[in-house]
């Protein structure tokens, strides 16, 4: 029955199939057991491996009363699939209706996205999100959208230099989001997982994840109603004087703390990346000038304090022209001979040169030095300038009376200003602050600067008197005549340096220039404005005092500060001019 | 002995199906959440057609095989009906280019499965008629393949390459073993050889897999893919495997982790013990159905155990040899473990007719020694 004829074929084909089952088993030996597979295996589980920054937002940046000066906004990053766009020929019809609504130019956009290849093309980053959602509504094919935040800073252009901004990847890169970066990050948390083949990370294969924290909100000291107020003088004053540049600083005298600080030209933070470095420059801190007239409250007070002048001790000005050491020293008004205090007010650069003289270079460096000036004042904020100051044994046998007209010295707006502080503050030397605290987003304060003392210059009495001094410069006959205000006394310095060029002073570009504080008994605040090159060329007394003028004004009345007469501390000192020159004007 | 081997034959399926609705659980979930948002979709339908396949091979175990012999044309042209329905746009089904399956209401069933079977079956029927005469080359040689070829035809322009092959194969192996002349069976396999080659060389797809295949590492982000990240599973897996469920080459590294290339994960997941098991057991599956078919006293019932046998068999290898790298990527399932309706009752089928001829035989037997 049984036909065992081709047993033998079925044999051959037993002997195959089970050869092959055979050999497959040796393959899997192979794959499971192979040796050179360990450095495979790493490759594979590292390629899987996913090491995630977990991003967190950014601190807000807010004024003294709590206004909010830079925060995070939530926006989305639109990005596009070209191949999926063009595989499925929408590529016309997706480009039309970004290119309307994200106001881009389609023919570029156009051109960006027509690449068949790429499975990834940003086509706007940092899309408001009510924009987002409308194009999201549109369901258009290979447009994806992506969460982020973005930087935004709710006033514009206000306080720009100060504020500063970060930059795309959330970065401080300028003012006190740069400075204060390391509080206003937060802490990035980190996660570490695996990625499946689409190379999304898998919750289930978490090994370890550690929470962000957001980042601290800074206070400034800073206040956003004074700043607009300044803001708006020096737009004035750029409209009436079309300077290169004009810079100002409004500080607290009794703490050093920073209640405006301005800078022209300004740009609005929002739109960072379309402007220059120069229009960038806080200048306030970082434009590095010769002071010229102001500096002469420097010199003048030191020798006060160092008693080598008294205030009505009459210094012979020589009636204009002074040769000192073969070198000629003019005045701009002659005159024969003045108190020490009609130095001041009249600004005599023959008076303030014979003054610097009495106090000898070594003392004159030192008091100099003791204002604050030739180092920074480790503000918060970067860009800071230390000036130029050199020391007594490399000056020259004319230096001491150029530093006394502010030549040979060249300073920062707050340097200045912090000096004439320390004079109005009983010579007291403030570390100016712009920072009041930084809390940390669990309401705790983590940085708290209190007011510090950094140097006591002169004596109070010397203080004192200066803060009379200086008043007198805004009375008649002084050169600060236009800082006057209604209801204050106000005290100050004028200044009006010519620009040094190569091989001399320029003839037609000055820095024009007042510092001063108010009111002279309890000295309140203390203010300087620069103005960079006015056209027509003009003193400081004619371009910055009456920008000063309408800063204290206003800044005055917002703070509230009580209106106080000078009191008849001087009265019995003689001041009155021997050589009388009726115009206000003086150099 | 024949018990035995039946026994063992039975154990080694239920293993299989049992290893192979585990590992779905495992395979599929992943890609169920995402295509049908329930991870739990591809494991209730297996279930389904498991319980309709188990059903099935009870059912024809218990029908006398030589029923079969009879039915053998009816069948054949049956499958060549369905065969023929599947190209029809709108009737057949179409997935990723193929059109292989047929749309039952809520079941898909794929007729070449179906073929499989009508094909051996016919094929054992003649070979067993013609007996002696397998030496002629018009009875032995001509009819078998001309009614090998119309099956072979019509599933290759589905396109099917994997099943043809298998089929093509199997179908030889039952000629060879009725006694055709091995000459004849040489130059047609020589013949098959050349259309093989050609229809390589004619799909530029087909040629890429092969190119693909033997320089892997060139290709691997468009045709060596699979094939690579298959390979990496077996590496991952190491000698101990990663855990049940613990597979990451299922988590979109794989495509058609539940499917072709199940038997991937089985080694990541379950190591070496699993995966080589698994051959074992493939192993032990031929040498039983090969014991039953040559203890069998009637050549319809052997050539059809042998080809049953083989067929399993064969695409089991085929199906393994792709997955560890030693062939080229073909669209194989591994029978009783990947997912696939009709595949999982055409094969419970086969089973259910190979048991059916051992328990003829032992009843023949049984007689005879009453």
């Amino acid at each position: 029955m049984i036909d065992l004829g081709h047993r033998w074929r079925i044999w051959v084909i037993a002997s195959i199939a089970i050869t092959a089952l055979s050999g497959l088993g040796v393959r899997l030996a192979f794959l499971h057991f192979g040796s050179s597979h360990d450095a495979l295996r790493t490759r594979i589980l590292k390629s899987r491996h996913s090491e995630e920054e977990i991003l967190v937002g950014r601190g807000r940046i807010l004024d003294r009363n709590g206004n909010i000066l830079a925060l995070d906004l939530p926006v989305k990053d639109i990005f596009a699939d070209p191949k999926v766009i063009i595989d499925k020929g929408h590529l016309q019809f997706v480009v039309s209706h970004l290119a309307r609504l994200l106001n881009l130019n389609g023919k570029i956009l156009f051109d960006r996205l027509n690449r068949p290849g790429k499975r990834f093309v940003y086509v706007k980053r940092f899309v408001k999100n009510d924009l987002a959602d409308e194009i999201a509504r549109l369901q258009l094919t290979g447009i994806h959208f992506e969460d982020h935040t973005a930087r935004h800073y709710p006033q514009g252009a206000l306080m720009c230099h100060a504020i500063g901004f970060s930059n795309w990847e959330g970065v401080g890169s300028a003012g006190i989001e740069q400075k204060m970066n390391r509080y206003l990050k937060g802490r990035s948390g980190l996660r570490v997982s695996e990625r499946d083949g689409r190379r999304r990370e898998l919750y289930s294969r978490r090994t370890l994840e550690i929470k962000g924290q957001t980042g601290s909100d800074i206070y400034l000291t800073l206040d956003q109603n004074i700043q607009f107020m300044v803001e708006e003088a020096l737009d004035r004053a750029m409209e009436t004087h079309q300077p290169k540049g004009a810079w100002a600083i409004v500080q607290r005298v009794r703490t050093g703390e920073i209640l405006a600080m301005v800078s022209r030209p300004c740009y609005d933070l929002n739109g960072f990346r379309n402007t220059s470095a120069e229009v960038r420059r806080n200048r306030s801190i970082s434009y590095v000038y010769e002071p010229g007239s102001t500096f002469k409250a420097i010199v003048i007070a030191s020798a006060l304090n160092e008693g080598v002048a008294r205030s009505d001790q009459l210094i012979d000005c020589e009636h204009g022209r002074w040769i000192y050491q073969r070198r000629p020293l003019r005045d701009f008004h002659p005159y024969g001979s003045l108190s020490v205090a009609d130095v001041l007010k009249k600004s005599s650069n023959i008076g303030a040169a014979k003054i610097a003289l009495s106090l000898g270079k070594r003392r004159l460096e030192n008091y100099i030095r003791a204002f604050g000036f030739g180092k920074p004042n480790r503000l918060n904020l970067p860009g800071e300038e230390a000036g130029i100051f050199h020391r007594y044994s490399s000056w020259s046998a004319i230096s001491s009376t150029r530093i006394a007209m502010g030549h040979e010295i060249a300073v920062t707006a707050l340097q200045m200003l912090n000096a004439v502080c320390a004079i109005a503050n009983d010579g007291f030397l403030m570390r100016p602050i712009v920072i009041e605290k930084v809390v940390d987003v669990h309401g705790r304060t983590v940085f708290d600067p209190d007011p510090e003392v950094i140097a006591r210059p002169i004596r109070r009495d010397t203080a004192k008197e200066m803060r009379y001094l200086m008043h007198r410069i805004t009375e008649r006959g002084g050169t600060g005549t236009r800082a006057c205000i209604d209801g204050y006394d106000v005290a100050g310095k004028t200044g009006t340096a010519q620009k040094p060029v190569p091989g001399g002073y320029s003839d037609t570009a000055n820095i024009a220039s007042f510092v001063g504080f108010a009111p002279v008994e309890n000295p309140e605040i203390g203010i300087i404005v620069v103005v960079d090159e006015p056209q027509p060329l003009h003193t400081g007394g004619r371009v910055s005092a009456p920008v000063f003028k309408e800063i204290a004004e206003e800044v005055l009345r917002y703070l509230d500060v009580p209106p106080g007469e000078v009191k008849p501390y001087l009265q019995f000192v003689n001041y009155e001019n021997r050589n009388t020159d009726q115009k206000n004007r003086a150099y | 002995m024949m018990w035995k081997a039946r026994s063992i034959l039975v154990g080694i399926v239920l293993i299989l199906i049992t290893l192979g609705i585990v590992m779905l659980a495992s395979t599929s979930a992943v890609q169920g959440q995402i295509r049908y948002d329930d991870p739990h979709y591809f494991l209730k339908h297996q279930l389904i057609w498991l319980a309709l396949a188990t059903l099935a091979s009870v059912v024809v175990s218990r029908i006398d095989y030589s029923i079969l012999r009879k039915l053998a044309v009816p069948l054949l042209i049956f499958s060549f009906v369905l065969l023929v329905l599947v190209l029809i746009p709108g009737v057949g089904h179409k997935v990723k280019g193929s059109s292989r399956w047929l749309k039952l209401g809520p079941l898909n069933f794929q007729p070449s499965e179906l073929a499989k079977i009508t094909t051996l079956i016919w094929l054992a029927g003649w070979m067993s008629h013609i007996r002696r005469k397998a030496q002629d080359f018009k009875k032995g040689l001509l009819i078998p393949l001309a009614g090998l070829g119309v099956t072979l035809i019509l599933i290759f322009v589905e396109p099917d390459f994997g099943t043809t092959m298998l089929i093509a194969v199997v179908g030889m192996a039952i000629m060879f073993i009725g006694g055709t002349q091995i000459g004849y069976l040489f130059i047609s396999a020589l013949l098959g050889s050349i259309c093989f080659i050609a229809a390589i060389l004619e799909s530029p797809e087909r040629l890429r897999r092969i190119i693909a295949f033997l320089n892997p590492e060139k290709y691997a982000q468009n045709e060596a893919f699979q094939l690579l990240n298959a390979i990496k599973a077996f590496v991952i897996g190491g000698s101990k495997g990663v855990g049940l469920g613990q597979s990451m080459q299922k988590r979109f590294y794989l495509p058609e982790a539940h499917t072709d290339f199940i038997f991937a994960i089985i080694g990541e997941e379950l190591g070496p013990i699993a995966s080589m098991i698994v051959v074992a057991l493939f192993l032990g599956f031929f040498i039983c159905g090969l014991y039953i078919s040559t203890h069998t006293s009637d050549l319809f019932a052997r050539l059809l155990g042998m080809g049953i046998t083989m067929i399993i068999t064969f695409q089991a290898a085929i199906n393994i040899g792709v997955v560890t790298g030693s062939l080229p990527t073909k669209g194989l399932a591994l029978p009783f473990i990947s997912f696939g309706g009709s595949s999982l009752v055409m094969t419970m089928v086969m089973v259910g007719i190979l048991i059916n001829i051992s328990m003829r035989e032992t009843q023949t037997l049984g007689n005879k020694k009453l």
